[in-house]
């Protein structure tokens, strides 16, 4: 019901799937006379983006395909870098590990479903990348991962190798279960407060430089010339190895927090301990710790407005998202939500009345910058060449109010196409008001 | 080696209880010699008969081939088998079968992951018995099964347990009476893995599941090392602290025996195959009854699949989450072609029961996945000789070939026919005979 376009476009979409012309080399495609917003390299007023196995190989006017590329016109159109979520938890079997505190062994990537219908959701407003997390309910919930929206593959094409590998961290009111009854017989889990969140996290940490010690300590001697004769290694524990890889600085930090002080409190923590954070999520108190954010050079991950649904994020602000902005923090808008993932374009257009960001500044919110956070924005975020053809299509400039999204491409291939969509459902729709026949599946 | 020793002695012992049986009180007619007489014969391995004989002695097939080349014993008691064919007894190579579960309502889509806001539990009941546990201790064994499944044309089953992630070692059984004991072929035959999660402690969600799974043999390694190591020298070295769960989980990570992964949908068989890789376990993969939508990741692996004939789509499916219409198109028309498009890419797959107790419903799923488009001697194969071969029991089981178990099954009709019907069945030489049923 929340969604009554998709879902009636959805069935009929889905039997296009099988034919999908997408492949793991990635498609050509040539787009024609549209308005190039390149994010980084300005704009182009009429323009081509030529696609050829994957790559943009081409960006200018007047540009011919090559024999046998597809070529679609985009005359009075905006072509744009495909939309970067970056942060949700689409196309996973399970988002949280809650049972315990910590948890940094249950890995999102080994729980990917591809067959999420929420991939189609988001292509249909332009996404092509997403950051899909682990859920907050725990202090050090699980890593990560980065997915292409390639609705119709096997979800091993999905993942983004190349992205940064990022851990869940999560602080406040999910971690301390604050929202939760606590049934008679059940336990209170720890921690069940602010700065119990912050203990646990420091503790698993020592815990994991005592464990990279122990195996510092065995290589070492493994490695001598007359090893000892009962060397015996330490016990291999996939929670430790995970956290020694954010030690090593190998993964990076993306921590969910509303309130300032606890934020802080988490910066002075990975200073002490040494690990990096790459972002904060949600952040609602961000603006007033804008500065110390942009020096430390920790991005945040947000929404554009509708706080105040719980307590610690009843102090956001509409400003939150374009102040930092302004003030040289590195600020995504992400969804949280296999629904708002197909409106992203709109939440980022609200920075430009609530922050005052330029059209170009606001559309950074969903193209480059998620990139940035991602470490990805070498092949993905902005229309260049060499970089991933992966393309939005819209009617209307992407921060107009008016606009929506005609076709979505993802390495050259042609994932979403609201006119062959809807001709499709107008297809289906006489099929259905026809007397029904028993014809098999093609 | 070890494996194959183990199950000639149980053989040897089921045998000896078969005699027992046939001597003592009967379970259905028995007789120590039988000659199936004017039967065709359709072997599996080996050519068919039109019109022959087969000659059971001691549980075992003696001799079988043409009427007239096959010499009826003197000391046999003659089945007149005119209009019969005989095949093998079939074998499901999983099932829940005498094991008592709550039943999953009609037409609801099988669960991929059970939700579960789970606590903290101690640490001494965080793992239930797990791969320790043997589901021979829990079996009810039911007449009334027996003969459903005898009518189906099982006449061998292995039965696994159901609980958890780790869900215990399996047995394969002998269909051949009512008692448990002298059904028993092989005790802790695999280890049953499931991709759920534990009820009310960790792990409780699939991501959590699978590190638990992955962390469980890293330990099971680490365990039988410092054993191994402890056991050549112990002088100097700490002594390694006993652990049950560890203990019982060494057998498949050092020796190879054999493991089942549940995978209740694509992904799992993925899930699975890594686990497999890492571990280098000898796996049989089970459930995938969406197999096919994996066949290009399933023809560059060996790995044996056991496919059940539950045609309705997971939970997570895409056809399950667009709509009512598409999930019953799905049930109806798609997932019964699971086993044809196996077979087209020339993907091999042996036929389960899986949590189906009825028979019957058993064997109405394999003709459904014949009128899918499976070929005939496909579906055949699947349900004798290839579940025979995964379970290393290609020697004793899943032929008619002499010096076989007399595991047969004489059907009125083809079996594959919708009239079809059992009307005896030979298990370890002991003979059911069934009430033909007009239809």
């Amino acid at each position: 019901m929340k969604k009554p376009l998709l879902s009636c476009l959805l069935g009929f979409v889905l039997l296009a799937a099988a034919a999908l012309p997408a492949s793991a080399d990635g498609g050509d495609i040539l787009i024609k006379n549209g308005t190039i917003l390149t994010v980084t390299k300005g704009v182009i007023v009429k323009g081509d983006v030529l696609v050829m196995g994957g790559l943009i190989k081409q960006i200018g006017e007047n540009i011919s395909a090559p024999a046998g590329v597809r070529v679609v016109d985009a005359t009075g159109r905006f072509v744009l870098p495909g939309i970067i979520d970056s942060h949700t938890h689409i196309a996973l079997a399970g988002t949280n590990e809650g049972s315990e505190a910590i948890t940094p062994e249950a890995d999102v990537g080994t729980v990917i479903n591809a067959d999420d219908t929420s991939i189609l959701t988001a292509l249909s407003g332009g996404v092509t990348m997403v950051h899909t997390m682990h859920g907050s309910a725990n202090p050090i919930g699980g890593p990560n991962v980065v997915l292409k929206t390639k609705w119709g593959r096997p979800s091993e094409e999905l993942v983004v190798k190349e992205a940064l590998p990022t851990l869940k961290f999560a602080l406040g009111e999910n971690v301390k279960q604050s929202g939760r009854t606590v049934q008679p017989g059940q336990i209170q889990r720890y921690p069940a407060t602010r700065m119990g969140a912050n203990a646990i996290i420091r503790r698993e940490f020592l815990k994991a430089k005592n464990y990279m010690e122990q195996w510092d300590r065995y290589n070492k001697a493994a490695a001598a010339k007359n090893p000892p004769k009962n060397l015996v290694p330490p016990r291999q524990d996939l929670r430790m190895e995970v956290l020694a890889e954010v030690l090593r600085g190998n993964m990076v930090a993306r921590c969910h927090s509303y309130q300032a002080t606890e934020t802080l409190e988490f910066m002075e923590l990975a200073k002490e301990l040494g690990f990096k954070i790459a972002c904060f999520e949600h952040i609602w108190e961000g603006y007033k710790i804008a500065d110390e954010l942009a020096a430390a050079g920790i991005g945040i991950s947000v929404f554009a407005d509708s706080w105040a649904y719980k307590m610690e994020a009843a102090e956001g602000i509409a400003y939150n998202a374009g102040y930092c902005a302004k003030r040289g923090v590195l600020v995504s808008i992400n969804s949280d939500s296999g629904e708002r993932i197909r409106r992203l374009f709109n939440d980022a257009a609200k920075t430009m009345k609530y922050g005052g960001l330029s059209e170009e500044e606001a559309l950074n919110l969903i193209t480059i910058n998620p990139a940035i956070q991602l470490g990805v924005d070498r092949i993905v975020g902005s229309l260049e060449v060499g970089k991933q053809g992966d393309i939005a299509i819209f009617n209307e400039h992407p921060m107009s109010a008016y606009t929506r999204c005609d076709m979505t491409i993802i390495e050259g291939d042609v994932y979403f196409d609201r006119e062959a969509a809807l001709k499709d459902r107008e297809e289906a729709a006489k099929k259905a008001a026809a007397p029904r026949d028993k014809g098999g599946v093609s | 080696m070890k494996n194959s020793k183990r199950v000639s002695s149980l053989l040897a012992l089921s045998f000896i209880t078969a005699l027992i049986l046939a001597a003592g009180p009967p379970a259905g007619d028995v007789g120590p010699t039988y000659a199936i007489r004017n039967c065709r014969i359709i072997p599996v391995v080996g050519p068919e008969v039109e019109k022959g004989t087969v000659v059971i002695r001691d549980g075992l097939i003696e001799s079988l081939g043409p009427a007239d080349k096959v010499k009826v014993p003197d000391d046999a008691e003659v089945v007149e088998a005119e209009g019969l064919v005989a095949y093998p007894g079939f074998i499901s190579a999983l099932s829940n079968l005498f094991l008592e579960q709550p039943a999953r309502p009609e037409g609801q889509a099988a669960p991929t992951e059970v939700p579960i806001q789970a606590q903290p539990a101690a640490a001494e009941d965080r793992f239930p018995p797990g791969p320790g546990l043997f589901v021979l201790d829990q079996l009810k064994p039911k007449k009334a099964a027996v003969e459903g499944f005898h009518k189906a044309g099982f006449t061998t089953v292995l039965v696994a347990p159901i609980r958890g992630v780790f869900q215990g070692q399996s047995v394969l059984l002998n269909l051949n009476g009512e008692a448990f004991q002298p059904m028993v072929l092989r005790n802790g035959a695999a280890l049953h893995i499931n991709f759920t999660t534990e009820r009310g402690s960790y792990p409780s969600s699939l991501m959590g599941t699978i590190a638990h799974i992955r962390q469980s043999f890293i330990d099971a390694e680490y365990y039988a090392a410092r054993q191994t190591r402890y056991a050549k020298g112990p002088a100097g070295l700490k002594r390694p602290e006993y652990d049950p769960r560890l203990e019982a989980l060494v057998p498949f990570v050092r020796d190879r025996k054999p493991v089942v992964f549940q995978c209740n949908n694509l992904e799992d068989i993925k899930r699975a195959l890594k686990i497999i890789a890492e571990f280098k376990l000898n796996a049989l993969l089970a459930g995938a009854n969406e197999a096919w939508r994996g066949a290009d990741v399933l023809k560059k692996t060996p790995i044996p699949l056991l496919v059940s004939l539950d045609f309705r789509p997971p939970a997570a499916s895409m056809y399950v989450t667009q709509g009512e219409e598409l999930r019953k198109k799905a049930e109806a028309e798609i997932y019964p072609a699971n086993a044809a498009a196996l077979a087209k890419e020339g993907i091999a797959f042996a036929f389960v029961s899986a949590a189906n107790a009825d028979g019957a419903s058993v064997l109405r799923g394999v003709r459904t996945a014949i009128k899918a488009g499976l070929p005939k001697d496909e579906a055949l194969r699947a349900l004798t000789i290839r579940p025979a071969r995964y379970l290393g029991l290609e020697q004793a089981l899943g032929s008619l070939e002499p010096g076989k178990i007399a595991n047969i099954i004489l059907v009125k009709g083809q079996i594959f026919d919708d009239n079809a019907q059992v009307t005896k069945a030979f298990v370890d030489g002991v003979l059911f005979r069934y009430a033909e049923v007009s239809k």
